[in-house]
């Protein structure tokens, strides 16, 4: 345990400085859905969606306030050593998300109520910032087949 | 387990007992089930914790069913669906209803989405001093790298109404619904700014919910009363986390560690943290409706207390509400709300240890009382008069007013008041089924809305800051709180919503549906800060069906929102 002044630098304050951003966020979804019936006993079916999303924050610019603080404090203090410029801080927010999900399937009615069912659908999300949980990218494709007895 | 198991058993018992009444009154219900058996694969590739969110399952063939029953007969109606994906994934619903004097619902559901892991990689930054690394310094540390977090959600809820006496109209209603959440979830915790570093872990979660409700209400000639009785609990049955709180030394040098320990509250040591207290809330609510002069009145009142089991500190609410409805004429309606809120929450005194104690120099005492900024009466009324002025044109103009007096938030016994004025109007056209349009416009002005209760910029300290201490060379961070000035909020003080909604249908096989909404909020009182929000959402949906065969639907949203705000930052040296 070391004993002694607490600090070796004396704390000097010179206010604040701010900026002005904005945070822009755009979704897109595109959907399409369709069934059709060629024959009594067949229906097909499928349905395609698409959604776009991105987000993101301007880059923080921060005013030169050297004069400001010379005319207002009359202090020709150099604080060019604080790097105000956050020229990344900005891309921590960007979210920039694409969905493709695509569906397709197809029913064929048996005589006695008995129904056989096909279907299989896919998603691909590509994830083109990938800050916060880092690339969450990835395929999913789900197949499924069955009866279905109606009585 | 046990209880949802009791509870599942008890419905379908319950459930049973329906039908044997069904059949016991000789009624021949008209039924039809469907049974679907079959099986499914997954296949993911890259990524899985977020396309495949809520889907668990493992890359082979797994079984599935679906099963479902509708009966309708003589006064009576049952509906039953289960679905099985896999065992996480189950949704399970039973409705049934008797004559006008009983009706049961059940729902079970079981979920578990997958959460991904927050890499903490906007916390990482240091100062530089003339190129030099400094002594301002953010760092985080990943304690369980690669961790995939999940909870297990399971919901099973009920609902019974039943019509004791139909002379008087008198319902009985008790309802009840647990929630079972269990699985892992991300934690963080902060080191003061001795270190600035920020751990993260994964930690256990078994949380239970239970809300229990009870009702019953009556006609007296013709007005009805009805008295309701609300339980809500919470708890988590894990141990605690723990942390470990670095030991305080000069962020460069190492040093210090003596004077660094005594500014700080722990040091070199573990200690539980993120512990989600027990709690439980009980309402009673009381309601009454029917006629006064040529309108309808509805009015209730309502009392709730919550309870925090672990540290005994209580909040209680009173809620009352009265509206009328008057016929100004055959076409014209007149609406008028009132509702009062009034919340109270304990006070809570914080004991934090001497700051620089066992030091030489200046001590400092911390210790404060928090009021709650909940601590508040709101009292929201709003005049609306709706007129259908033909069979194709309806329209309604509200003038609204809320004045929500806060009482200790920022200053105890100085709270801030928040008064909020609205106006809306809204038009909608209805040409048969064939063509209608709808639209709305609203605006709010508030005046003095909710503000933080800290500056957002620094005043100038040189001249102003002094040590706290004669014979005393350094000024202390925390003296900078004294500097802080400009309100800063998110909330606005004007607010413009637009919405509009129209659809078309040219035939029976077409049908069109576009609309647009829109929103603008500014704070006009936040000096040169021009803090706002804009939002634009329009919609196109089109239903094609030229014959039952063929159908299809497309369509598109987009939604478009910019908030603009200031970042500020503190210039200091030191």
């Amino acid at each position: 345990m070391s004993v002694g002044p607490p600090l070796d630098v004396q704390t000097k304050h010179y206010g604040s400085e701010y900026a002005m951003v904005d945070y822009k966020t755009n979704s897109l979804n595109l959907y399409l859905s369709t069934s059709y019936a060629p024959m009594e006993q067949l229906t097909v079916f499928g349905n395609i969606n698409y959604s776009k999303s991105k987000a993101e924050l301007d880059q923080v610019v921060m005013p030169d306030i050297t004069d400001l603080l010379y005319n207002e404090v009359r202090d020709a203090t150099d604080l060019t050593h604080q790097d105000f410029t956050f020229a990344e801080m900005h891309e921590y927010s960007n979210l920039d998300y694409a969905l493709l999900g695509l569906n397709l399937g197809m029913e064929y009615r048996f005589t006695g109520g008995v129904v056989l069912t096909l279907d299989g659908t896919y998603y691909d999300l590509n994830d083109k910032a990938g800050f916060v949980y880092g690339d969450e990218s990835g395929s999913y494709f789900l197949l499924r087949s069955g009866v279905r007895f109606e009585f | 387990m046990k209880k949802i198991l009791a509870y599942a058993t008890g419905g379908l018992i319950i459930w049973s007992l329906v039908a044997a009444s069904v059949m016991a009154q000789g009624i021949t219900p008209v039924s039809k089930y469907t049974l679907w058996i079959g099986n499914h694969y997954t296949d993911f590739a890259d990524y899985r914790g977020k396309v495949g969110e809520y889907d668990r399952g493992q890359e082979r063939w797994l079984p599935e069913f679906i099963l479902e029953h509708v009966s309708r007969g003589e006064g009576q109606f049952t509906s039953f669906k289960a679905h099985y994906f896999d065992e996480n994934n189950i949704l399970g619903t039973l409705t049934s209803r008797v004559g006008s004097r009983f009706q049961a619902d059940f729902r079970y559901r079981s979920s578990v989405p997958q959460k991904g892991q927050d890499l903490l990689a906007n916390l990482e930054t240091r100062e530089a001093i003339n190129g030099n690394p400094g002594g301002k310094i953010l760092t985080h540390e990943i304690l369980d790298p690669g961790a995939h977090y999940s909870v297990h959600r399971r919901e099973l809820e009920g609902r019974l109404d039943y019509l004791v006496s139909p002379s008087h109209n008198v319902k009985f209603m008790a309802a009840h619904k647990t929630t079972l959440q269990s699985g892992t979830e991300q934690k963080t915790s902060a080191n003061h700014c001795f270190s600035c570093h920020v751990t993260s872990n994964g930690v256990k979660v078994e949380k239970v919910i239970h809300q229990l409700t009870a009702g019953l209400q009556g006609d007296f000639g013709k007005h009805t009363a009805g008295y309701e009785f609300a339980y809500r609990s919470f708890e988590s049955k894990t141990m605690a986390p723990t942390a470990y709180y670095d030991e305080a030394k000069h962020p460069v040098n190492g040093g210090s560690g003596a004077e660094f320990t005594s500014r700080q509250n722990f040091s070199d040591t573990s200690l539980p943290y993120g512990t989600y207290p027990r709690t439980e809330k009980v309402q009673h609510k009381v309601r009454f409706k029917g006629p006064l002069g040529s309108g309808d009145y509805a009015t209730s009142l309502s009392f709730s207390k919550s309870f925090n089991r672990d540290t005994d500190l209580d909040g209680t609410s009173w809620v009352g509400s009265v509206s009328y409805a008057y016929p100004l004429d055959v076409r014209t309606r007149l609406i008028a709300k009132l509702i009062g809120t009034k919340l109270d929450v304990d006070e809570v005194f914080v004991d934090v240890p001497t700051y620089r104690r066992g030091r030489p120099g200046p001590q400092s005492e911390f210790d404060f009382t928090r009021y709650s900024s909940l601590n508040r009466f709101d009292l929201r009324g709003s005049l609306e008069v709706i007129r259908r002025f033909n069979e194709k044109v309806t329209g309604s103009v509200l003038l609204g007013y809320d004045n929500i007096a806060r009482d200790d938030y920022p200053v105890h016994d100085e709270g801030l008041t928040t008064s909020r004025f609205t106006g809306e109007i809204k038009v909608r056209y209805r040409k048969g089924l064939r063509y209608s349009t709808a639209i709305k416009y609203r605006m709010e002005k508030t005046t003095d809305p909710f503000t933080s209760g800290r500056g957002l910029f620094e005043a100038r300290g040189r001249d102003v800051l002094n040590p706290p201490a004669a014979n005393f060379a350094f000024v202390f961070y925390y003296q900078r709180e004294g500097l802080r000035y400009q309100n800063i909020t998110t909330q606005p003080t004007l607010v413009h919503i637009f919405e509009w909604e129209s659809s078309w249908k040219p035939d029976k096989a077409v049908n069109v549906n576009l609309g647009l909404k829109g929103k603008y909020d500014k704070n006009g009182d936040l000096d040169s800060l021009d803090v706002n929000h804009l939002m634009i959402q329009p919609h196109l949906a089109l239903n094609y069906m030229p014959n039952p065969r063929w159908s299809l639907a497309l369509g598109t949203n987009y939604s478009h929102a910019k908030a603009r705000g200031p970042v500020a930052v503190a210039l200091f040296d030191g």
